[in-house]
């Protein structure tokens, strides 16, 4: 009796692995209908250290529900392990039953935790069939676990009638739970994440971001024709695979500005939408909408993706702030899903709205976002006697000025840089009329080709002249040269102004003798474009460490701070919503009771001073170091 | 009246305009309204465009960006006067559709005319809104101070328009090269001598009262001294006074209900 039971154990792990694997043929022929798309197989190795170093490091930031996942997850692999070398082997050896008995109780306690979470979700969880899947793992690990019991009792217990009972029921649950498994990824289930995250962790298409920051856009070939992803099948393969990664955990929709303003954008939606698009018929998805669009419909895998799945203004919500990226357990690239369907639109239909195409056309014209002339980007300089570099003039530092020199309010900022650089010492020029925009504005708005032309023409003006460094307050354009520019051959020794302050005060170039005026507390506000996208936290602290001011943390602060709104051309596009994202912001600001928020680019700056009053003071960095150096800003 | 009333055949003629901040060539505004109603006018959507004239073809692009199909160049040496060659293009066509002056050259807004006396045909000049109804081309030519007159015509004729009569399509990128420009060597004479004379301005308007305006506001609002109409209500909350409103405008009938 006890050896049929463990015959029938062997056939039902063998069924198990074929369906398992039968599942997987299944999903992976979806996957195929992408793009082929280079991938190294190195990623496989790669994959364990993926697993537990980098998706750790974002897991590990809710740490209840982490060690849960440890031990269901961990229980649940260790169990299928052993049962293959044990059952599917037919080895029956008793040592390796004790070892899946202990696996199986750790899992049904992970399951537990999981479970109990379950009761009273919060409401970025999906619900349908994720809410049934702690009670097929607990049924799973239960049924497992009175096998392994049963069969450590040996033939005594089994000879029973109760025995034999039990062991009819904890088939079963053995069956009924370890169904949810194999067929996971066959019927795209809660369970689908599993292999699909493996994968995924394998053929990311940013394997660059794995030990490192990989932020910037990759080029798009402007000569093959389609341009964008307008079918879910213009996607490579991989990106696809990336996908069905997703375990509705919502984390992404929690952070998003978009989202929490009411603007009909949920990350969340956005990738299960993209599932729908390759995958119809799948389950329904059970999770928040996009706010104010109907929940979104199954898509067809040769119908454009904006009009079935989603509409246009879910992606021109987006700020590209990263928030999403930064958040997500599985590691899914959502920035790079909303800019090639942005691309595909706006090169294809021309149709970005609100001022969108209005700043596209006045880049494509003037070489500037606001349609101005380029000598007067540096009219605000005109009395400060600056060098503007000319063919055959050396600088150390050349300071790019971006947009924020066509701003009244900015130019302060600019002049109280240039002042701090002078009085360090440095020898600082201008690119006078010669300095053309960066483009960031026209790639995050899906105009690549604008972009091209616009990197391409920066890139040949800086290789005319010499200077050692770049240095610039804009973080939109730091992020351009330093991330985005080496693909086009653009290598440049760049800084944002932040980095070079904090360099400056932490060598002692600068006395800072003057008292810092007002009192009250301070708070500082990342840009995402410096800190999410390049890391730069540390330095602007570093900085007002260094010129004598505590700063008080807002709880969105570093990686998880909240954009401003202006991202990824938002403040063009303008989609309405609820709320707007820098009143948002403001109320951040306001809450963590700071008088004054020190702002680090000049599309922060603008954002936030443009919040109706009263409200906290809004000041650039470099304007509060200039105000503790015992001089007038001219 | 001759040509095909059912399908009648457009010509659009455009001409690259420079951009007013940076000097870049562009599309005209007025030629781009132009492009627009051949564009809807057209049942494929795709009205032959024309262009006269030396600028290279790299100036045109934006007019294939806009979705222009076909773009048929008469390639002239600079300088030439390019109505003859145009017009011989052009007479096959029900229908010639200008802006009513080009964003860059001379921007004389003469051509159309010339066009029209080469041809023998009416012109329907600055026109703000193009209608068609079977061979006949109506149109609101629009005039100083907003005023419009309606003019008419039977086909064949030429019309240009105001920048404001048609909304472009957008700039697509996809569509440069989607588009393609046919190139044809066209000569010309050379332009003919003219004379340049300053603009003769307008006069102004006057008015019928020599007062300034805050005067006249204050006449009309003064109260107490019994003359004015008007009323000052600074009492009670502002449904009262809103009430008060409300009953001047039904009294002078400004409001229906
Ligand atoms: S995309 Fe990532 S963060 Fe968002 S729900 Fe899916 S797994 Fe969670
Ligand atoms: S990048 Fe920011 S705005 Fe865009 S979806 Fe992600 S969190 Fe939302």
């Amino acid at each position: 009796m006890a050896l049929r039971l463990d015959w029938a154990l062997s056939v039902v792990v063998w069924l198990g692995a074929l369906l398992l694997a039968a599942g997987l043929a299944r999903r992976l022929a979806l996957w195929r209908q992408g793009q082929p798309a280079p991938v190294a197989w190195s990623g496989l190795l790669a994959m364990p250290r993926r697993y537990f170093v980098d998706i750790h490091h974002v897991v590990a930031r809710e740490p209840a529900i982490a060690r849960a996942h440890v031990m269901t997850a961990g229980g649940a692999v260790a169990i299928l392990l052993a049962l293959g070398v044990n059952y599917g082997l037919m080895r029956y050896w008793p040592v390796l039953d004790v070892v899946t008995l202990a696996c199986a109780v750790a899992m049904f306690a992970g399951a537990w935790q999981v479970r109990a979470r379950r009761r009273a979700p919060p409401a970025r969880l999906s619900r349908g069939s994720w809410n049934r899947l702690p009670y097929s793992l607990l049924l799973f690990a239960a049924g497992i676990a009175l096998i392994m019991a049963l069969f450590l009792l040996g033939p005594f217990a089994l000879s029973r009638m109760f025995g034999r009972a039990l062991a009819a029921l904890a088939g079963i649950g053995l069956l009924l739970g370890g169904a949810e498994l194999v067929l996971g990824i066959g019927i795209a289930g809660p369970m689908k994440h599993a292999l699909a995250g493996l994968a995924h962790l394998a053929f990311h298409p940013r394997p660059e971001r794995f030990g490192g920051r990989s932020t910037g856009l990759r080029p798009l070939d402007l000569r093959r024709p389609g341009l964008g992803v307008a079918r879910a099948a213009d996607f490579a393969w991989n990106r696809l695979l990336s996908f069905d990664a997703c375990v509705q955990c919502g984390k992404c929709e929690a952070v998003c500005p978009a989202y929490a303003a009411g603007q009909p954008l949920n990350p969340k939606a956005l990738i299960q939408g993209m599932v729908a698009a390759f995958a119809p018929g799948g389950p329904e998805y059970a999770g928040n909408p996009h706010p104010g669009q109907p929940q979104s419909s199954a898509g067809a895998v040769h119908a454009d993706i904006v009009g079935s799945v989603l509409a246009a203004e879910t992606l021109w919500s987006c700020t590209t702030c990263r928030a999403c990226v930064e958040a997500c357990p599985m590691l899914i690239e959502h920035v790079d899903t909303v800019i090639d369907l942005r691309r595909h639109i706006a090169l294809n239909r021309g149709d970005v709205p609100g001022k969108g195409s209005e700043a596209l056309a006045n880049l494509r014209y003037t070489d500037t976002v606001g349609g101005h002339a380029l000598a007067a980007r540096h009219h605000w300089a005109v009395d400060l006697d600056i060098r503007v570099l000319g063919e055959g003039m050396n600088a150390d530092w050349l300071l790019l000025v971006g947009e924020g020199g066509f701003d009244m309010r900015y130019q302060r900022a600019l002049r109280a840089l240039v002042t701090v650089m002078r009085r360090a010492g440095l020898d600082v020029a201008l690119l006078g009329a010669a300095e053309t925009d960066c483009g960031d504005l026209a790639r995050r708005l899906g105009d690549e080709a604008g972009f091209q032309r616009l990197a391409a023409t920066l890139i040949a003006t800086l290789n005319r002249y010499r200077f050692a460094h770049i240095v610039t307050p804009d973080p939109h354009l730091f992020h351009c040269l330093k991330n985005e520019y080496p693909a086009f051959g653009g290598n440049f020794d760049v800084h944002h102004h932040s980095q070079l302050l904090a360099e400056l005060i932490d060598r002692g170039a600068l006395s800072l003798t003057a008292p810092a005026s007002g009192g009250g507390s301070v708070t500082f506000h990342d840009p995402c474009y410096l800190g999410r996208y390049n890391g730069g936290f540390d330095a602007p602290r570093r900085v007002l460490r260094g010129i004598g001011v505590t700063v008080v943390e807002m709880p969105r602060s570093r990686e998880d701070s909240r954009c401003c709104g202006w991202g990824g051309g938002a403040a063009f596009t303008d989609i309405p919503g609820a709320r707007r994202i820098p009143d948002m912001r403001m109320d951040d600001i306001r809450a963590s009771g700071a008088g004054r928020v020190v702002v680090a680019c000049p599309n922060c700056s603008a954002m936030l001073e443009a919040v109706v009053g009263p409200r906290p003071e809004v000041i650039e960095l470099a304007e509060w170091v200039a105000e503790r150096l015992a001089v007038d800003v001219p | 009246m001759s040509g095909n009333v059912e399908r009648p055949r457009i010509a659009v003629l455009v001409s690259p305009a420079v951009h007013p901040v940076s000097g870049r060539a562009c599309a005209g505004a007025a030629d781009l309204a132009a492009l627009a109603l051949g564009q809807a006018l057209v049942a494929s959507g795709a009205p032959d465009v024309f262009y006269a004239g030396a600028a290279p073809d790299s100036a045109l692009a934006d007019y294939l960006a806009h979705g222009c199909r076909r773009l048929l160049v008469l390639r002239h040496e600079p300088d030439q006067d390019v109505s003859a060659s145009l017009a011989a293009a052009v007479r096959p066509y029900d229908l010639v559709i200008c802006g009513i002056r080009s964003g860059g050259g001379m921007s004389s807004g003469l051509l159309p005319y010339q066009l029209a006396e080469l041809l023998g045909r009416p012109l329907l000049p600055g026109l703000a809104e193009l209608s068609l109804d079977s061979g006949t081309v109506r149109g609101a030519q629009s005039l100083p101070q907003g005023e419009q007159r309606l003019l008419e015509a039977g086909f064949p004729v030429l019309a240009s328009v105001h920048p404001r009569a048609a909304t472009a399509r957008p700039w697509r990128f996809a569509g440069l090269a989607q588009g393609r420009i046919e190139v044809t060597p066209a000569t010309g004479c050379g332009l003919t001598e003219c004379a340049f004379e300053p603009e003769r301005r307008a006069l102004p308007l006057r008015a019928a009262r020599a007062e300034r305006g805050h005067e006249r506001m204050l006449q009309a609002i003064a109260a107490g001294d019994g003359q004015a109409a008007g009323l000052v209500v600074n009492q009670g909350d502002s449904v009262e006074k809103a009430q008060v409103v409300l009953d001047y405008l039904r009294h002078h009938q400004l409001v229906d209900y």
